[in-house]
C-alpha cells in the first residue's frame, strides 16, 4: 500500500538533505561569527529573533515567486527555514560557556581560536543539539509545505493530490510515510546525540546522586 | 552605562536604517528585478494601505481566531490530562510511548485529514492546532509534574502537606517552569500550523491573504511581502507578550531572576510600593555572565509590582533556546540555573 | 553512660519515655550502577541504638559516608529501616508524625521559591487549620526569634544563605513540633554566621523547649551544642560511643571553647571519629 508513496520519498528526502546540511552549517558558522563579534550581535540580535519567529511556511509563496518551481526553491527554503534554530542555539549556547573553564584554558596556553574549538564549542554542544533537533523539525514541515503548493514529486505533492483526487488510501499512505519519517528522523538524532553528547550526560548523572 | 544602552538602540537602528536603505537601493538600481521582489517603498507603501483599510486587521483578526481557540483547546486538554497522567506513576508509564509517537509525527501529515473531515473553515484550523500543540505539550505537563525536587518533596512531607494542598502549592509551582516552557513552544507552534492551515488548507487570515497576493500576480506582490512581514511582528508580539507574562507569574523562579550568587541580591525586603528593575545589560538568562541591574524603590501604596524593562530581544527568546544542563537539577540551586528543560 | 541508657526524671526519679528510640536499627539500600555506584546492596547503617530524651540536644557524629543523613531520614520516618524499631514518643515510625520538625542542609531546596518567607513559615500552620489570625501572630513570632522579623515579605532567595536557613528553622518551629531534628543545617553557611546560627539554635531550644537531634561533621560544634554526642562509625554503621558533655549552660563562644574540657571531649570525639 505504500509503495506509490514511497516512491515519491527520494526526491522529498533529497530537497530536506541538502536544506538541512546548509542551515546546519551556515547556522553553526554564522552562530559562532556572531559571538565573537559583540557589536555584530547587539545590532542585529533583534532582525535575528524576528526572522526566527516569522512563521516560514508564509514565505512559500515568495520563494515560488522568486525561484520558480524545483529543486532550489525547496532547498532554500528548507534551509532558510531551518537555519535559525540552529544560530539561535549555537550563538546563546556559546555566550553561557562557564567562564572558569575560558580562564583555565587560557593558563593552560590554549590560543583564542584554539579555545574556540577545543572549549566553547563542546562546552555548547548540547545546546547545538538542541538546536538542531529543532531545524530537523521545522525542515520537515518546511520539506512538506514546498511541495504542496506547486510540485511535481515529491512526498507533500503526493498527499495533496491524492486528497484532490479523493484517493483516500493513497492519501493515507502517504500520511502514514510521513509519520515514519518523523519518528524515524527523531529517534535517530536521539541516538546520535547519545553517542555525541555521552560525555554530557555521564557528567549530568553524577552531579545529580547526591 | 545608561550610555551604553541607548548606544545599542542606536546602532540597532542604524542597521535597520542600512538594511531598508540597501533593499531600496537595489531596487532602484535595477539589481532586484521589479517583477519578481517589490521595492521596500512598495511595500511599505502596501503596508501601510492595507493597515490604514480594514482589510490586515480582519486578516490579523481571523488568523488569531483559529490561533487563540487552538491554543485554549489544546492547553487546556494537555493540563489536565497532562496533570492526571503524571501524578500517577503507573499511567505515566504505560501512556509514554503512545504519547511519544504522536508527538514525533509532522503535524503537516494531519492537514489532509483536517480537510477532510471538515473542509477549510476555521474548525479545521482550530482543530489541528490544537492537535499540534497538546503532545509536546502534555509531555511537559508530565514532565514538570513529576520532577519535584527531593529535599522539596521531603520537605512537604515533614510539613504534612498532603492532597490538593499539596498539589496547588506545591506541585504546580514546582512544575510550572516546565510548564512555562512548554507554553512558550505551544504559542510559536500554534502560529505556525495556523498559517500553514490558511496557506494550504485554505482557512482565510494572514497566510490566506499572501496566496490571494501571490495567485495575484507582480502588481499584488507587494501586499503579499506586506503581509509576510504583517506574520513576522505577529509572531514577535505574540511571543513577546508570552513572554513578558511568563516573566510575571514567574518572578521568583531563577530563570527570570537576573540576580545571580548569593553574594549579589541579599537584603531586598520588599518595600510598599513599585519596584522597578531595570535590566541594563544582557545575560540575565545566561549562566555565568551577570547581568546588571538596578533596583529603584518608588514608595507609594501600590501593590508590589516587578516590570522588567529589557532589551528587545530578551522578552522574544524563543521557545527551542533551551539548556539541556537543567536536564537532571529541574530547580536548581546552581547560579544562574535557566529556565526548565524542554523535553526533547 | 552505657549505650542506650536513660536518664531518670530530676524530680520523680522515675523513667520517662525518650522522644525518640532506636533499638538495632538496620538500613541496607540497593545502590543504583547508573549513578557509578557498583549496584548490589549497601549497609548504611548496621546496628544503631540508642535514646533521646526529652528536651535533649543530643549531636550525631561520624565520618562522612557514615550513613548520618540516612540515620536522620529514619528519625524523621521518611525511610524504613531493613530491621530494627525506631519509635518516637512510643509508637513505630511509619511514616513522618506531625510533631516533627526537619531542617534540612540544603534550605535552597527546602524553601518554597514561590512563596514569601512568612508564607513558607505559615504554611505548615495552615495545613493543622490554625486559624488565620493566630497564624499571622505565630509566624510574626517566630519570625522574630530567629531574628528576621521584618523579612516576612521578602522571598527566600533575596536573603543570604544565613538568614535562609533561619527562615527554615523557623518554618519549623512554627507548628510546636517536640522533636527538632537538623542535618548539618549549617554546613553550607560561612563560619561567622555559623557561629551566630549555633547560639540562635540554643536560644530556640532554651525558648521553646524542644528536644533536638542534630547531625554534623564538625566536632567542634557537636561538642559546643551538645548534651550528648552519639559517635556513630562507618563499616560498620554502628554507634561506637555516647559522649556525655558536661560543659554547663549557658554556652558561649569564647570561653566554652577555651575551656580545658571542651579540648578534652574534642580530642577524644575526634579520635573517634578518624578512628585512632
Amino acid at each position: 500500500m505504500t509503495g506509490p508513496a514511497r516512491a515519491e520519498l527520494s526526491s522529498s528526502l533529497e530537497h530536506l538533505l541538502a536544506g538541512y546540511a546548509i542551515a546546519s552549517v551556515v547556522g553553526i558558522g554564522i552562530g559562532a561569527l556572531l559571538w565573537s563579534l559583540r557589536y555584530l550581535r547587539d545590532a542585529t540580535s533583534p532582525y535575528l529573533y524576528f526572522l526566527y519567529v516569522l512563521p516560514a511556511p508564509v514565505l512559500v509563496p515568495a520563494a515560488l515567486t522568486l525561484f520558480g518551481i524545483g529543486f532550489t526553491m525547496k532547498v532554500v527554503l528548507i534551509a532558510f527555514a531551518a537555519l535559525w534554530p540552529t544560530l539561535l542555539n549555537t550563538l546563546d549556547g556559546m555566550r553561557g560557556v562557564d567562564q572558569v573553564k575560558l580562564d583555565t584554558s587560557r593558563v593552560l596556553g590554549v590560543s583564542p581560536l584554539g579555545s574556540v574549538f577545543r572549549v566553547v564549542l563542546p562546552a555548547a554542544a548540547p545546546q547545538i543539539v538542541a538546536g538542531l533537533r529543532n531545524s530537523l523539525q521545522v525542515a520537515i514541515i518546511l520539506m512538506v509545505v514546498s511541495e504542496w503548493e506547486a510540485s511535481t514529486d515529491g512526498i507533500g505533492y503526493y498527499i495533496v493530490n491524492a486528497q484532490q483526487s479523493f484517493d483516500y488510501v493513497g492519501m493515507w499512505s502517504g500520511i502514514i510515510v510521513l509519520a515514519i519519517i518523523g519518528t524515524v528522523a527523531n529517534l535517530l538524532f536521539v541516538i546520535a546525540e547519545n553517542r555525541v553528547l555521552h560525555w554530557h550526560y555521564g557528567a549530568r548523572a553524577a552531579e545529580g546522586t547526591r | 552605562m545608561l550610555g551604553r544602552y541607548t548606544h545599542v538602540y542606536g546602532l540597532r537602528l542604524a542597521v535597520l536604517a542600512a538594511a531598508l536603505g540597501l533593499w531600496q537601493g537595489l531596487s532602484a538600481a535595477g539589481v532586484i528585478r521589479s517583477d519578481e521582489f517589490p521595492s521596500m517603498s512598495q511595500t511599505a507603501a502596501a503596508l501601510w494601505g492595507q493597515a490604514s483599510g480594514s482589510s490586515l486587521w480582519g486578516a490579523v483578526g481571523e488568523t488569531l481566531e483559529g490561533w487563540a481557540l487552538g491554543l485554549l483547546i489544546g492547553v487546556a486538554a494537555a493540563l489536565l490530562i497532562g496533570t492526571l497522567i503524571g501524578m500517577n506513576g503507573f499511567a505515566y508509564r504505560s501512556v509514554i510511548g503512545v504519547i511519544e509517537f504522536f508527538k514525533a509525527i509532522p503535524v503537516i501529515a494531519i492537514l489532509p485529514i483536517g480537510l477532510v473531515l471538515w473542509g477549510a473553515t476555521l474548525t479545521m484550523k482550530f482543530a489541528l492546532v490544537a492537535f499540534a500543540v497538546f503532545w509536546p505539550l502534555v509531555i511537559q505537563v508530565c514532565y514538570g509534574v513529576r520532577s519535584l525536587d527531593p529535599v522539596a518533596a521531603d520537605t512537604t512531607t515533614v510539613l504534612q502537606v498532603r492532597g490538593a494542598r499539596k498539589f496547588l502549592t506545591v506541585i504546580l509551582p514546582s512544575a510550572a517552569p516546565f510548564i512555562a516552557t512548554g507554553l512558550r513552544v505551544a504559542v510559536a507552534v500554534a502560529l505556525i500550523v495556523d498559517i500553514i492551515a490558511e496557506l494550504i488548507g485554505g482557512g482565510t487570515g494572514v497566510g490566506e491573504r499572501i496566496l490571494v497576493a501571490e495567485n495575484a500576480g507582480p502588481s499584488a506582490y507587494p501586499v503579499m511581502y506586506a503581509y509576510i512581514v504583517v506574520a513576522g511582528i505577529l509572531g514577535v508580539l505574540l511571543a513577546g507578550a508570552f513572554t513578558v507574562a511568563e516573566r510575571y507569574a514567574l518572578h521568583w523562579h531563577e530563570s527570570q531572576r537576573s540576580a545571580k550568587t548569593e553574594g549579589q541580591n541579599r537584603d531586598y525586603p520588599e518595600r510598599e510600593g513599585l519596584t522597578l528593575v531595570v535590566q541594563l545589560s544582557p545575560g540575565g538568562t545566561t549562566p555565568g555572565r551577570a547581568g546588571s541591574h538596578a533596583r529603584l524603590a518608588i514608595r507609594r501604596p501600590v501593590p508590589p509590582l516587578v516590570v522588567l524593562v529589557g532589551r528587545l530581544e530578551e522578552p522574544v527568546l524563543p521557545a527551542a533556546v533551551v539548556d539541556p544542563e537543567v536536564a537532571m537539577d529541574p530547580v536548581g540551586d546552581r547560579p544562574g540555573s535557566r529556565r526548565a528543560l524542554l523535553v526533547p | 553512660m552505657k549505650v542506650g541508657d536513660l536518664k531518670p526524671d530530676a524530680e520523680s526519679g522515675q523513667e520517662v519515655t525518650p522522644v525518640v528510640s532506636l533499638r538495632h536499627v538496620r538500613k541496607v539500600y540497593t545502590s543504583p550502577v547508573r549513578s557509578g555506584g557498583h549496584g548490589g546492596p549497601k549497609v548504611a547503617l548496621q546496628d544503631i541504638t540508642f535514646d533521646v530524651a526529652r528536651g535533649e540536644f543530643a549531636c550525631v557524629v561520624g565520618p562522612s559516608g557514615a550513613g548520618k543523613t540516612t540515620l536522620l531520614r529514619t528519625l524523621a520516618g521518611l525511610a524504613q529501616p531493613t530491621s530494627g524499631e525506631a519509635l518516637f514518643e512510643g509508637a513505630p515510625l511509619r511514616s513522618v508524625p506531625p510533631g516533627i520538625g526537619v531542617v534540612f542542609q540544603d534550605y535552597g531546596r527546602s524553601l518554597y521559591p514561590w512563596l514569601t518567607v512568612a508564607r513558607n513559615v505559615d504554611l505548615p500552620l495552615r495545613v493543622r487549620r490554625v486559624p488565620r489570625a493566630e497564624r499571622a501572630q505565630r509566624v510574626a513570632e517566630v519570625l522574630g526569634s530567629v531574628g528576621l522579623a521584618d523579612a516576612g515579605r521578602s522571598y527566600p532567595w533575596q536573603l543570604s544563605g544565613g538568614m535562609q536557613q533561619r527562615v527554615a528553622i523557623a518554618r519549623s518551629l512554627a507548628y510546636r513540633p517536640d522533636l527538632l531534628l537538623m542535618d548539618e543545617p549549617f554546613a553550607s553557611v560561612d563560619a561567622q554566621t555559623r557561629f551566630e546560627l549555633e547560639d540562635l539554635i540554643l536560644r530556640i531550644r532554651q525558648e521553646f523547649g524542644v528536644t533536638v537531634v542534630f547531625v554534623t561533621h564538625d566536632i567542634d560544634e557537636a561538642v559546643y551544642l551538645a548534651d550528648r554526642v552519639v559517635a556513630i562509625s562507618k563499616s560498620p554503621g554502628v554507634v561506637t560511643e555516647i559522649v556525655d558533655i558536661t560543659l554547663g549552660r549557658p554556652r558561649d563562644q569564647i570561653t566554652t571553647k577555651a575551656d580545658q574540657a571542651f579540648a578534652h571531649y574534642r580530642e577524644h570525639l575526634l579520635g573517634l571519629v578518624m578512628n585512632r
